[in-house]
């Protein structure tokens, strides 16, 4: 379907065909500036440094990297809400925020420098992904606090596609707007996707035949190779998963290309890792571990060393599509326990949070996440400890609610609640598993 | 003094009657009376029982949160009509009836039911003065 000449026509920059001499060159500098930058103007980064016992001196060559401090989550919970930033206030143009493990949302931050920066690499990846000024993107993500909408939006119009800001829901709107304005390109999550081919079906419109839809460009939350032939199939279009995270960026930290061998990450951008989850240190190339990345060229938030808690593998050869950026594989797991759930990042840790703070519920919990109609659908089970509920169903059906209300306003989710007994959900000693996912097929 | 009723939360999964009446059997507790409904998500199980605060104890002893309330038991007449005569009794004094359920009948005993209702000493005193039998003690 798609030959070798025309993969390399889709390069939007001379920066993604670098030598991989030229990429380490610029890589060093970027990474010395960057280490210079946050050691000065971010007191917790001086602190990791000099708990670390090493100076952004000392960084001599770029595999010293591995010398340097790691950045969690929990940095940006610990320095909320703009402890990590590195710009003044007055130079910042954007904020964007995701869930954190608190309540408390992790919030990033972007100078116009960034913002051009962001342009730019999504520019790239849609792009790589098919996408040029003839075609009409229709953004069926949330626009809103979070990244995704807003971040491909803006490379979207950079590359000169007429972008349709559709956001998520309203469904069968989408499907009208998608056949009376023409739209080629679908950016969604891959499971919304699917969902809304579904409700396309059922409105007497075959997305395949009846729609002119020729790219799909997913993100936001994992797939698998099986989904995305089914979204070719009822689409009738080329998918292809792009990858990234507030923390960094937003989406734009990766994406496949047409050739589909892995989502190439833009060097001249980013630094990434493997490493071993339980030791912290770096692995070869090929080699399946947590992936780490520095970003060396951001202002508001220049991130050290991310552990993403996302596992894959890195591999350095050129692609078939011309780029020399290096790809890395589809993302195999997370090192943690963070589940995805309709592009929301949830822990469950939250809900516990939130039990604990509900009356009339323990805290002890269990967690069900399976698929309905392609999106992600969650149970809790809940123990009520508070025998005066029983008085009447509608004492125990206001206390589910409340429950389900608190999971919405806190988290973000819908989640079914069910109340059981006290003491009939499992305990555990040691790493709780509280998470049944029935979402995973291969 | 009213009829205490046992209140248990039920999930809607197998064997959660068994379990019940299986520690009911066990702990040498009769069950006298009982209702499940229908609903989607889980049910209450209500019951009256012979011994409730025992009841309860042992419950708690197999992690089964119960609670009792107070309940009505009402003896009707064995006659047609008669459930229609207490209910527009009730109706006609603006009492709202929250549910009710029958006793497990022996052959040629008493055909009691239960009648929930937010002010049980009004209820009582106006059902007797209409010369229903209401049931203290069972």
């Amino acid at each position: 379907m798609i030959s070798k000449e025309d993969l390399k026509h889709r390069i939007w920059s001379t920066d993604e065909t670098l030598e991989r001499e030229q990429y380490m060159a610029l890589q060093l500098e970027r990474l010395k500036k960057t280490a210079e930058r946050v050691y000065e103007k971010v007191p917790a980064y001086k602190k990791k440094f000099d708990d670390a016992g090493v100076l952004p001196g000392d960084i001599k060559n770029l595999s010293d990297l591995k010398y340097l401090p790691f950045t969690t989550k929990a940095d940006f919970r610990d320095n909320y809400p703009f402890g990590l930033f590195s710009s003044e206030r007055k130079d910042i143009v954007r904020f964007h925020a995701s869930s954190g493990t608190t309540g408390k949302p992790t919030v990033v931050g972007y100078t116009r420098n960034d913002m051009e920066v962001w342009k730019e690499l999504i520019a790239r990846i849609v792009t790589q992904a098919g996408v040029t000024n003839e075609d009409t993107a229709q953004i069926s993500f949330g626009y809103g606090l979070f990244t995704g909408a807003f971040g491909l939006h803006q490379g979207l119009e950079r590359v000169g596609a007429a972008v349709i800001p559709m956001s998520s829901g309203n469904t069968s709107k989408q499907i009208m707007i998608m056949q009376d304005f023409g739209t080629t390109a679908l950016i969604s999550t891959p499971s919304y996707a699917l969902h809304m081919a579904e409700v396309a079906l059922e409105m007497g419109i075959d997305p395949a035949k009846d729609l002119q839809l020729k790219w799909g460009l997913f993100g936001g939350e994992g797939s698998t190779e099986s989904m995305r032939n089914e979204l070719n199939r009822v689409w009738g279009i080329f998918s292809t998963e792009n990858y990234g995270m507030s923390e960094l960026i937003g989406p734009g930290v990766s994406g496949e290309c047409l050739a589909l061998k892995g989502m190439h990450i833009s060097e001249d951008h980013f630094i990434p890792e493997i490493i071993d989850p339980e030791t912290g240190e770096v692995l070869g190339p090929g080699q399946v571990g947590e992936l780490v990345i520095t970003t060396i060229t951001k202002e508001a938030l220049p991130i050290i060393r991310y552990r993403t808690k996302d596992i894959t593998s890195l591999n350095y050869d050129k692609c078939d599509c011309g780029r020399t950026t290096v790809r890395m594989a589809k993302i195999q797991g997370r090192s943690d326990d963070m589940l995805i759930l309709g592009g929301v990042n949830v822990f469950p840790s939250q809900i516990e949070d939130v039990l604990l703070s509900t009356e009339g519920v323990g805290p002890h919990y269990q967690i069900k996440v399976y698929k309905k109609a392609h999106l992600d659908k969650i149970e809790v089970d809940v123990e009520l400890t508070d025998a005066s509920y029983l008085e009447s169903y509608a004492k125990l059906e206001s206390l589910n609610q409340h429950v389900r209300n608190r999971l919405r306003t806190v988290l973000g989710i819908d989640a079914k609640v069910n109340l059981v007994q006290p003491a009939s959900l499992p305990r555990f000693e040691g790493k709780a598993r509280r998470v049944i996912d029935l979402r995973k097929e291969d | 003094m009213a009829i205490k009723q046992l209140s248990v939360l039920l999930p809607n999964q197998y064997g959660m009657l068994a379990n019940l009446t299986e520690i009911f059997f066990k702990e040498d507790i009769d069950i006298r009376a009982m209702s499940v409904y229908d609903t989607t998500e889980y049910g209450i199980l209500r019951a009256v029982v012979d011994d409730p605060e025992k009841a309860v104890e042992v419950l708690k002893k197999n992690g089964i949160v119960a609670m009792l309330s107070d309940i009505m038991a009402v003896n009707p007449e064995d006659r047609k009509g008669s459930l229609n005569e207490i209910f527009h009794i009730l109706s006609n004094n603006n009492v709202n009836v929250d549910y009710i359920y029958s006793f497990v009948v022996k052959k040629g005993g008493p055909q009691y039911f239960v009648l929930k209702v937010s002010d049980i000493p009004k209820v009582e005193s106006l059902l007797e003065s209409h010369g229903i039998e209401v049931i203290k003690k069972l």
